[in-house]
């Protein structure tokens, strides 16, 4: 039985036409070829552009918002389980109404069904507190329904309209449970760590070699999720990491006393072998993003290293590991380049398929961002009085503008 | 139909050659796996890193390193990255370049952000330029302009802009962007006016004409705020009202006619934010009137959008 509302060979239309205008982009075909290419595959479907699609998702989220806030307001004076009625009401509604649009008028990742799931999620969830207030529950207890409510209802939503953050809502929802069981810190990671491999596992089991294209794909994102969420569970030196770039301080909390020794070490090990692991399962499987996140991980066990040894961190770290991170790319780059056809093992540096030109990038905005940075890292510059008194942040120095 | 029936069908009415079938199989299957953006995303992390290393280390050691140490390193490292870009660079041409390597794009940004740097350093400890010390950024800007042309790169251009920016006095270090006061909305203004002019003159006179976008966003994004936040301060009671509506329908046309829908969703967005302030402010107090609005006008840019996206169905 499949649950989902889209067919297989719909998702998998759709996915060639996603690869063949990236194909067309990169020129490796043509506009006609393309324009044969959609004539064989076509879904039958409405999609939109990514823009549009923010657009539709934001402006229903506010028309849904508004809609069930005006009904609330309205009955404002009813009591709580009139409420709690009127927005599982709405909630029910648009989920209908969402089902409808995909079903009637053949939306597909347009925005407006998806903001509707998205509101009738909250609406499910903000009813049941309403109607759970009446009988005066603890805080935990509440809190752990909640997350129970969110991770059911977007997993759901998931199964039934296949959309990606769906099921990392569920999941993201799943990992707060344990942090509200007012268990020991180890307890906590364990069960986190044993839950999310479960799922992981689960989701081994579920990607089949047969599959089509496009549910590989989705596995895929799923497993790259589970993997950092995996290694973020295990490394206990993250959130001091995160607080390092707030206060400029090393190990807030001697982590070695809070947890018992040879967990402490046990996650030490971890930390190299989950991203070692992700970069050779990637290759292997030839999963990119699984690849991708592997890679990404292990800079984060570099960057968490000196923590997890109790060793002293310097300003020119960060240095450090980009000269590796520089080096280490030339290497591979140029170890790809040496192989026949440019390409080792399948895996090729040649600049293969271009990315959409959307007039400004992440790498373009980051670079803005650079100026700023460099002007604010000066000696001797005061920060937080940039406005008020006239002085010029952007020239980095502390004289009067 | 799956997708290596479909190759087949097509490689059979000669729709695509043998060639052409194999690679796009290949991709397809993911036996040719191209990890070029991969590469270029950790060079570039990397350089960032290093420079955010090397402020790092300055801000907290400059005492014990000393000026000559620092200036020297820094002067030595930069002319050594622009000693390479213009050994190894193509020569200059109005059209898009390709790099030379792949790491070419980043030794030039990592010369030009240790440039940065280096200035802001000589001229924090020496105070060469006195009262106008903040004209280094203008030097800076200047050959970060040249640089970027001369070797086609945005990340480059992108830092000389926002050098323009922080010569007006905007920098990370400002937090109350939103609500700036009337002195930085009117540079926020100028600025905006001024990179939309560099923009518009480069790509008539057809010199790089795809930096235009990155002129046209940064252009856009201040002229917006800026209005933005003179429309918080005086409602419907000044120019800024009107010029941020002729600035949105502006950028909506725009948008509609080169087909990047990225400005539509700027126009859109900004737009609403001026109405929706004005009219809030309009209908203060009244609950039911504000619910009102944002139903009937959220239900508004809907079917505008509706239709826009139906209109443009062929680019989607």
């Amino acid at each position: 039985m499949n649950f989902c509302l889209y067919s297989s060979l719909q998702e998998e239309y759709i996915d060639i036409r996603r690869q063949v205008r990236t194909w067309l982009r990169s020129g490796l075909i043509s506009e006609d070829q393309m324009q044969a290419f959609f004539g064989e595959t076509d879904p039958g479907l409405y999609q939109t552009n990514l823009f549009f699609r923010v657009l539709f998702f934001v402006f229903t989220l506010l028309c849904a918002c508004a809609v069930t806030g005006l009904f609330v307001w309205l009955m404002e004076k009813a009591g709580n389980k009139i409420l709690a009625m009127v927005v599982l009401f709405f909630g029910i509604f648009y989920f209908i109404l969402s089902e409808h649009l995909v079903k009637m008028r053949r939306l597909y990742r347009y925005g407006i069904e998806e903001a509707l799931l998205m509101a009738g999620m909250v609406c499910f969830v903000v009813s049941f507190l309403l109607w759970i207030n009446n009988y005066h529950l603890n805080h935990k207890t509440i809190s752990i329904a909640v997350c129970l409510l969110f991770s059911v209802i977007s997993g759901l939503i998931y199964l039934r309209f296949g959309y990606l953050y769906a099921a990392v809502i569920s999941l993201a929802a799943v990992c707060i449970i344990p942090y509200q069981l007012s268990l020991p810190p180890v307890a906590e990671r364990v069960i986190l760590f044993c839950v999310l491999c479960s799922i992981f596992i689960f989701s081994l089991i579920a990607d089949k070699r047969e599959n089509e294209n496009f549910r590989k794909e989705r596995y895929t994102k799923m497993q790259t999720c589970l993997l950092v969420a995996i290694y973020l569970t295990v490394n206990l030196q993250i959130p001091g990491l995160a607080w390092l770039f707030i206060v400029e301080k090393g190990n807030i909390h001697d982590l070695s006393k809070i947890y018992p020794q040879y967990l402490y070490w046990i996650s030490y090990v971890l930390t190299f072998l989950i991203p070692a692991a992700g970069i050779l399962w990637g290759i292997k499987s030839r999963k990119r993003l699984v690849l991708n996140a592997g890679l990404v991980v292990a800079c984060a066990t570099l960057a968490t290293n000196k923590s997890y040894l109790g060793m002293t961190r310097y300003a020119w770290d960060p240095a450090i590991l980009g000269i590796v991170l520089v080096v280490l790319s030339i290497m591979v780059h140029r170890w790809l380049d040496s192989g026949p056809e440019q390409k080792k093992q399948g895996f090729t540096a040649v600049n293969l398929l271009k990315p959409e030109d959307r007039g400004i990038s992440l790498g373009d905005a980051a670079a803005a961002m650079t100026a700023g940075a460099i002007a604010d890292q000066q000696p001797g510059v005061k920060q937080d009085s940039f406005f008020e008194d006239g002085k010029s942040g952007g020239g980095g120095a502390s004289r009067h503008f | 139909m799956t997708f290596p029936g479909l190759l087949k069908k097509m490689r059979d009415e000669q729709k695509i050659n043998a060639g052409q079938a194999g690679l796009l199989l290949d991709l397809y299957e993911r036996r040719i796996i191209p990890v070029h953006r991969e590469l270029r995303f950790f060079l570039y992390f990397g350089v960032l890193l290093i420079v955010a290393g090397a402020g790092l280390t300055i801000r907290q050691y400059f005492i014990h390193l000393g000026d000559i140490a620092i200036i020297a390193s820094l002067t030595l490292c930069c002319a050594a990255a622009f000693v390479y870009c213009f050994w190894k660079g193509s020569p200059f041409s109005r059209r898009e370049v390709t790099s030379p390597s792949i790491a070419f794009d980043y030794v030039l940004f990592f010369g030009c952000a240790l440039f940065s740097m280096d200035i802001a350093y000589v001229e924090m400890q020496f105070h060469i330029l006195g009262d106008g010390w903040k004209n280094y950024l203008l030097i800076s800007f200047a050959l970060f302009i040249f640089l970027a042309y001369r070797f086609d790169n945005r990340l480059v251009l992108s830092l000389a802009l926002s050098t323009l920016a922080a010569w007006f006095g905007f920098s990370l270090a400002s937090r109350r962007f939103f609500s700036f006061s009337e002195y930085y909305r009117v540079y926020a203004i100028i600025y905006a006016l001024i990179v939309m002019g560099m923009g518009i003159l480069t790509n008539r006179v057809a010199v790089k004409k795809h930096f235009f976008d990155i002129y046209f966003n940064f252009a856009v994004h201040f002229l917006c705020i800026a209005l933005i936040a003179g429309v918080a301060e005086y409602k419907i009671l000044s120019l800024y009202f009107p010029a941020l509506l002729i600035t949105c329908v502006g950028l909506a046309f725009y948008s509609a006619r080169v087909r990047k829908f990225i400005y539509m969703l700027y126009a859109v967005i900004y737009g609403y934010l001026g109405v929706s302030i004005v009219a809030v402010d309009w209908i203060h107090r009244e609950t039911f009137l504000i619910f009102a609005y944002f139903i009937v006008t959220s239900l508004l840019v809907i079917g505008f959008i509706f239709k826009m996206s139906r209109q443009f169905r062929e680019d989607q």
